[in-house]
């Protein structure tokens, strides 16, 4: 402020003031389908209390979360309402992919469980275990807190778009194909960067 | 007339009610069917036909000696080697005597293009378990009133458990039926053969 008092600004920037705010308000959407489920209903109670992070109060709209944190297997059955889900959720959002199951389908690779729900969504952390432990879930939010305070780069996403999304849940022969016998050439990841550029 | 001991459990009471109903079983409906006795001494039924699993269901229902009164389960199993009989698949019915606290399983051989009966007439319970073996089996019923898919995607056409579906072989959804959350199911073709052909 000067002397007069007439004017004022900042010494810090807004966006800053931004990302504390959000690091420390990550209210979590749960979507519990299996024994991760426990495991993060453990995480949110009283014992660990994972409402010390931030993660304080527990939305069952999707409209009121910002973070979803996907606990067990997805079925195909199950893969329109989780990507409904995540349509509904407002900017910004993450998602925490919780346990083998969630982050690349688990011990079921079998006809009926998406492989990694990230072939519908994109990912932010992925939380390793089967199930993860309670411990595991936490540091997965301090991470998710580093990440939106630029400590840690957030990779600019692939971000699925809802077609995509819905071509994994269709499971095109064409896209499947690609998959299947995917390698990283250098070629591969200058075409990758090309696209990128073009993007942008 | 087939009589053996229970070697898994020899002191339980209800060895003697099981060995009444499977001399029952024997002598009025084994004339001209096979009775088996599995490892827990239960016995099966193998009845001749569809339809014949049916009258059987019903006729236990009514017999004073089997007093049958509960539907536990109703699957089937692929008979691809043909071990028990020429036909592709064995349909299987556990019924429950609740009273006598004896259990009988039918069973019956049933062709791929055959149709089964329902038994969701006589057990309300059937509805269900029916879709799910033709969920899982495609085996169609005569007269269900309700016969879609119940585990699976309703966009799903193979049938996962037949023996020649190969287990990590994930669907490839025909583009043109819409997906949907569950508010309006869709109506399944029944025709529909595992290409997503229809006939």
């Amino acid at each position: 402020m000067s002397k007069d008092g007439s004017s004022f600004f900042f010494p810090t920037l807004l966006s800053d003031a931004v990302k504390w705010a959000q690091k420390n308000s990550l209210w979590p959407m749960t979507f519990g389908t299996s024994c991760c489920g426990i495991e993060m209903m453990s995480t949110i109670s009283s014992t660990y209390d994972l409402a010390r992070f931030g993660a304080e109060v527990v939305r069952f709209s999707p409209r009121q979360a910002d973070m979803l944190i996907v606990a067990g297997t997805i079925t195909t059955k199950m893969a329109p309402v989780l990507r409904t889900i995540y349509d509904q959720m407002l900017e910004p959002k993450w998602v925490i992919a919780m346990g083998a199951c969630s982050s690349s389908g688990g011990i079921f690779d079998t006809y009926s469980v998406l492989q990694g729900i990230d072939e519908i969504m994109p990912v932010d952390v992925y939380v390793p275990g089967c199930p993860p432990i309670p411990e595991g879930l936490i540091h997965a939010v301090m991470h998710l807190q580093n990440k939106i305070d630029n400590r840690i780069e957030r990779m600019p996403a692939e971000r699925p778009t809802p077609e995509d999304a819905m071509n994994a849940m269709t499971y095109r022969k064409d896209l499947y194909q690609i998959k299947a016998d995917f390698t990283i050439t250098p070629e591969y990841v200058k075409e990758q960067e090309a696209k990128r550029e073009q993007k942008v | 007339m087939i009589t053996r001991t229970n070697t898994f459990s020899p002191g339980a009471k209800f060895i003697e009610t099981q060995g009444k109903v499977t001399a029952r079983l024997t002598e009025k409906y084994g004339q001209d069917r096979k009775v088996e006795l599995d490892k827990l001494e239960e016995p099966i039924i193998w009845a001749k036909n569809p339809a014949d699993a049916k009258l059987l269901l019903k006729s236990f229902m009514i017999d004073p000696h089997l007093k049958v009164d509960y539907l536990s389960d109703v699957t089937a199993y692929d008979n691809e080697d043909k071990e028990d009989g020429d036909k592709r698949f064995v349909l299987v019915y556990n019924v429950t005597s609740i009273e006598l606290h004896t259990r009988i399983r039918i069973k019956t051989l049933i062709d791929i293009d055959q149709e089964a009966m329902t038994i969701s007439d006589v057990f309300k319970a059937a509805n269900w378990l029916e879709r799910e073996v033709f969920d899982m089996y495609g085996i169609k019923f005569q007269g269900h009133p309700n016969l879609r898919r119940i585990m699976m995607d309703e966009r799903f056409t193979g049938f996962p458990l037949r023996k020649e579906y190969p287990i990590k072989r994930r669907e490839p959804f025909s583009n043109n039926i819409p997906f949907h959350l569950g508010a309006n199911p869709l109506k399944v073709d029944t025709h529909v053969t595992e290409n997503g052909d229809k006939k």
